[in-house]
């Protein structure tokens, strides 16, 4: 009997466990995810909250043994393309976005990249770096491919050029390729497309955009990772120095009724944790974090505070900034806020640099995949999961979701709702369940 | 002279000794680097004879960590170790060598800084022994 | 020949940062055996697993030996890639230069990559005497046991039957529910609890599959992944069950700290699940409540938060105010950890409801005292910066959960560990929350740590997606470390039969030949035997005496005639 088949949308950290569990429990798994790798957010990251573990070191095994496992099927830089039908015949198209490369010819070697005259600014680098318009996302990418970004490269927007294709010893290059359609019988379909960080310029009092020494949180992140734009090297954009204090700002645009208003679960967490690798790059940094509530909520989570606190002279301060500006010239930033209680005072400290932690806003591929698989999503902007006894069931009978994709969750949540999914995959086929 | 830096040789079970070495890495606990992991499945697998050609080659303590008694992973296997580890120490206290070279403990999976407090201690133990005298003795 | 190839993995930063990597290369180049040694960027990659993969095919390499972080994450990543490339997986060697050195000698970077170049000697002379094994399969009984029948593992059982498996759920107390039993209405979502749990037990009582064991415990456990054998017990009788897999649902209990505000000496401070019971009966007996959240809990000696008692004091403030428009609620509380969407939206409703919140500090907790007939609470305001006097007639005390005391039983009898506040610990906080380290064993909901009643019947789900994969596949293989005698060296004398914690040696006669013969699918390979056996004539695969012996002597070898 022919194994029934699953479609997972998003390869991040909750795409992969459900794949995979999906796949041992002996159904094949197709993997779409629009980017050229799989890998999601969690990619990204340096270290991961409570323990500090390595991000890319925990992750890229998962990665792996899903590329190489015999029932999963990897639409990389794929997007749905329409569903029909319902459960349990649903008839999913799959567009796979044309890469100009042939996979199955690309090594890898990297020879295209070094000869492309093309630099366009680095997505997974969160900006901080470029990249070329052939490019490999990052060096752990699953599958490890050229892609050619046909939005910049200069043979296809202008007929000119072509470099690549002459340094391609393995002929990989093909400058005609098209998308193309796959058609997949599908007995569930799991959404886990994650989550997106807020726009935060749309913001100008938080300063991103306006002071060169504001940055995301996201890209902090890059900057602490070994492998990232700064090779680890903790320095600030304006100009390349190790900055002698840095502040983190909670709760940009979340808990705010005019922009987000509900909490965004993990921003206290990985705050922390990145204030403590700050000051494990540089022990002499001074950090204040500043804060509504410390939600520390998780196993380990409020003794990981702690630590920061009391062995790396993390400074917690409640209180939201009035007004962030540049400083004279082009470097550090000035913050005015107000201490706490109605005798509190208005302060103003001069920081380095500032990390903002934006709101993590849902996908806007949401309200398409809404429309296309005729699910719910709630006020939001997430899938909605209305049943609390079947907390990954959206509203729509076989399609589940897991991760960020149904609201805020830290990683150990994704990863259970995601073994969850699979669980309720079995139960809907398996059990012929009729409720 | 240069400080006395003991050799030193460690067993750990893999489901917990091992597992809270590995904790105590995670979390970045500091300790002196004297000590090096074998990886054996059961404290009770480590043979008194490795002890015994460990500290006749000149390796100058020996560490055996095991899971706690009544959480063995192989249900009894370290009331075993618990037996003759001490047993094997005090035969190298017969034939001259202090048997304090030889350090039995139980370190769980959920014990990173115990694994460190006992790491720590045993190589300052270790120190105030002195070399292992079998190093200056050839064959 | 032997031809082995060493990989020393950069992890990054991780190793590098402390560990000189090319001096370990140079290093690992002339130890005896080696014909490669390398490094990578991170060796786990699929840039890094495919140069490995190249490098044995353009070395010919029979042994391969990564440096690199834990063999109890990593191990079978690297083993697949030697399957792959076309060796033998047990030909590969593990030496783990992260959690035991990069990461704890951080400070100490010559002596990191001293020691780290000895780690790597031991793991090239015990990788020279690896040998190939195969692999044995053993058959999984295709039924699951359910410790608990509180909201996780009547989730985890209604989805296991749900999934066709039989499964047996055991419940220490004489009725399903757990702690849910005496809440009214779950929150964040307003869900009705009672109907909640009657959906999930309704589907257990309807399905054939199903076996409900009320008032009993597990008294043993034998056995391992694919067969074990519980022993399930109540006041009557025994029963011995088969199964596959093993779901530890044994939930949390509220902690009662006695004395403390007042709770046992005044009859009007009560806990939350009182207050919950209350609630359900739909009759207030106070009009001026005082909740204080964090009552034993983000202290010393406890320093965690419960998670969910923030948002059940939001809850049951609305109840409150829904029940008595006319009351008044007050929460005094640390931070409201109301993540997320629901619980957010919770919190901002309680403030438009009037709910007052005054936030303390550790430093300057809340004094409960009783004046007349009734309560007074005295506390700091942290954010008016001042004193305040509240009375209140009712004072409830948002506690944590905390393991219950038979956790420690149960984590003996099923051979798995708690962390120090007794909630068991799972396989990877991260990448791994439903499993324990133990193949079979499961674990969910607030045995792991305190969770929501969703979070909870997610996790309960999870654990059954993980237990029904190796039911689903009917098999799983067993890892070749299992023990083998020699015949021409054993002497018959029986040391490892007694030694042996499963039965799994006899004394058989071969054509008069008198021998130990293990029997491999009861072999756990734990190695007890090896060390029973006076003349060495058993040894257990992959970890053999002459393969320790070894690395001792490399041990040695690296010390007395340096590294450089």
């Amino acid at each position: 009997m022919d194994k029934k088949k699953v479609v997972v949308v998003g390869g991040g950290i909750a795409g992969i466990q459900a794949s995979l569990d999906l796949a041992d429990r002996g159904y094949e798994v197709h993997v779409v995810e629009k980017s050229p790798s799989i890998g999601g957010h969690m990619a990204q990251l340096d270290k991961t909250f409570p323990t500090n573990d390595c991000s890319m070191c925990i992750l890229s095994p998962k990665m792996i043994s899903c590329a190489d496992h015999e029932n999963v099927v990897l639409h990389t830089y794929s997007e749905l393309d329409g569903v029909d039908g319902a459960f349990p015949d649903f008839k999913v198209r799959i567009r796979e976005k044309a890469r100009f490369i042939d996979t199955s010819r690309c090594t890898a070697c990297g020879d295209c990249i070094a000869k492309c005259p093309v630099k366009v600014t680095s997505e997974f680098e969160e900006g901080l770096s470029n990249r070329k318009a052939v490019y490999i996302p990052f060096p752990q990418a699953v599958p490890r491919k050229a892609t050619i970004d046909k939005d910049h490269c200069r043979m296809i927007t202008q007929k000119k050029c072509g470099v690549c294709k002459k340094a391609c010893q393995a002929e990989a290059v093909d400058f005609d390729q098209e998308d193309s359609m796959v058609e997949i019988d599908a007995s569930a379909v799991v959404l886990a497309n994650g989550f997106d960080l807020m726009d935060a310029t749309s913001m100008p009092e938080y300063g991103l955009g306006i002071c060169k020494d504001v940055i995301t949180s996201l890209q902090l992140e890059r900057i602490l990772s070994a492998s990232g734009p700064t090779n680890g090297r903790l320095q600030r954009p304006s100009d390349e120095k190790e900055p002698r204090n840095l502040g983190f700002i909670q709760c940009v645009g979340s808990r705010d009724s005019n922009t987000r208003s509900y909490c965004s679960s993990v921003c206290c967490m990985y705050a922390t944790k990145e204030s403590i690798l700050a000051r494990e790059h540089a022990p002499e940094v001074d950090i204040a974090i500043f804060y509504m509530d410390m939600r520390a909520t998780g196993k380990g989570f409020q003794e990981f505070v702690s630590r920061a606190r009391d062995t790396y002279g993390v400074r917690y301060i409640r209180s939201r900034p009035a007004k962030i500006q540049p400083v004279n010239g082009d470097s550090g930033v000035l913050m005015n806020y107000e201490t706490r209680g109605l005798a509190g005072e208005s302060k103003t400290e001069e920081f380095d640099m500032l990390v903002l932690c934006p709101a993590l806003v849902p996908s806007p591929d949401n309200v398409l995949l809404s429309q296309m698989l005729h699910v719910e999503l709630d006020g939001e902007g997430f899938f909605e999961t209305p049943d609390l006894a079947h907390p990954v069931d959206t509203t729509a009978r076989g399609i589940l979701v897991c991760g960020f994709a149904s609201g805020p969750i830290d990683i150990p949540d994704s990863v259970s709702q995601a073994s969850a999914v699979a669980a309720r995959v079995a139960e809907l086929i398996e059990g012929g369940e009729d409720s | 002279m240069n400080e006395f830096n003991p050799n030193i040789l460690a067993f750990c079970c893999n489901w917990c000794s091992y597992a809270g070495a590995d904790l105590a890495g995670v979390n970045r606990l500091q300790m002196p680097p004297n000590v090096n992991v074998v990886r054996v499945m059961c404290s009770a697998s480590v043979k008194p004879e490795y002890i015994f050609k460990a500290v006749s080659q000149g390796i100058d303590g020996v560490l055996v960590l095991g899971c706690h008694i009544g959480d063995c992973h192989y249900l009894t296997g370290n009331h075993r170790t618990a037996k003759r580890i001490p047993l094997a120490a005090r035969l190298l206290g017969k034939v001259g060598i202090d048997p304090r070279r030889v350090r039995l403990d139980w370190v769980s999976a959920a014990e990173g800084e115990k694994f460190q407090q006992v790491v720590t201690e045993f190589v300052e133990d270790v120190k105030k022994l002195g070399p292992n005298p079998m190093k200056e003795v050839r064959f | 020949m032997i031809r082995i190839g060493v990989f020393i993995c950069h992890c990054g930063h991780n190793i590098a940062s402390a560990v000189d990597v090319e001096k370990v290369v140079e290093f690992a180049k002339t130890l005896p055996g080696v014909v490669h040694a390398g490094h990578n960027l991170y060796s786990c990659s699929q840039e890094g697993l495919s140069s490995i993969k190249k490098s044995i095919e353009e070395n010919e390499l029979n042994r391969v030996v990564v440096a690199a972080c834990t063999p109890r994450t990593h191990e079978p990543l690297f083993r697949r890639a030697c399957e792959q490339a076309g060796i033998n997986k047990y030909l590969f060697e593990f030496v783990n230069i992260r959690e035991h050195c990069s990461w704890i000698h951080s400070k100490e970077p010559e002596a990191a990559t001293e020691k780290a170049k000895k780690l790597v000697a031991m793991g090239v002379a015990k990788a020279a005497l690896l040998e190939p094994q195969e692999e044995g399969e053993s058959k999984v009984i295709p039924r699951a046991v359910v410790i608990g029948a509180g909201i996780s593992g009547l989730a985890a059982t209604a989805s296991l039957l749900g999934q066709g498996i039989e499964t047996h759920l055991i419940e220490k107390s004489d009725r399903m529910g757990g702690l849910l039993k005496d809440v009214a209405i779950i929150g964040p979502e307003g869900t009705d609890s009672k109907s909640l749990i009657e959906a999930f037990m309704s589907d257990i009582r309807t399905s054939p599959k199903a076996h409900v064991h009320l008032n009993s415990r597990i008294k043993e456990l034998k056995g391992f992944i694919g067969n074990f054998e519980v022993t399930i017990g109540n006041e009557a009788e025994d029963l011995k069950v088969e199964a596959g897999a093993i779901i530890v649902a044994t939930g949390a209990c509220e902690l009662r700290p006695e004395g403390e505000y007042g709770l046992c000496e005044h009859p009007q401070v009560i806990t939350q699940l009182e207050l919950e019971k209350m609630l359900s009966k739909s009759e207030l007996t106070a009009k001026n409540f005082v909740i204080i959240n964090c009552a034993g809990s983000r202290q010393p000696g406890r320093e965690y938060c419960s998670r969910i008692c923030c948002n059940a004091s939001l809850k049951n403030s609305l109840r409150i105010l829904d029940l008595d428009p006319d009351a008044s609620v007050t929460i005094l509380h640390r931070d409201v950890m109301s993540c997320g969407t629901a619980a957010e939206a919770l919190y901002m409703n309680a403030s438009d409801k009037g709910v007052r919140f005054v936030r303390y500090s550790l430093e300057q907790p809340p004094q409960v005292r009783a004046e007349g007939d009734g309560l007074f609470v005295e506390v700091f305001d942290e954010t008016l910066d001042e004193k305040i006097d509240l009375d209140a007639d009712m004072v409830v005390l948002a506690t944590p959960l905390v393991s219950p005391d038979d956790s420690v039983e149960t984590s003996k009898l099923l051979k798995v560990p708690r962390d120090k506040y007794g909630f068991f610990l799972e396989a990877h906080v991260k990448l791994r929350p439903v499993e324990f380290a133990t193949d079979g064993v499961f674990v969910c909901g607030s045995a792991r740590w305190p969770v929501s009643a969703r979070e909870c019947i997610w996790q309960g789900q999870a654990a059954a997606a993980k237990a029904s994969i190796p039911i689903s596949e009917g098999k799983v293989r067993i890892e070749a470390i299992t023990a083998e005698v020699n015949p021409d060296k054993c002497v018959a004398c029986g040391n490892c039969v007694l030694a042996c914690p499963y039965d799994a040696i006899e004394i058989t006669d071969r054509d008069g030949i008198r021998a130990a013969e293990v029997n491999e699918a009861q072999c756990k390979g734990c190695g007890t035997c090896v060390a029973a056996c006076h003349n060495d004539a058993i040894q257990q695969k992959g970890f053999s005496s002459r393969q320790l012996g070894a690395m001792i002597d490399a041990l040695v070898r690296a010390t007395t005639e340096g590294t450089q």
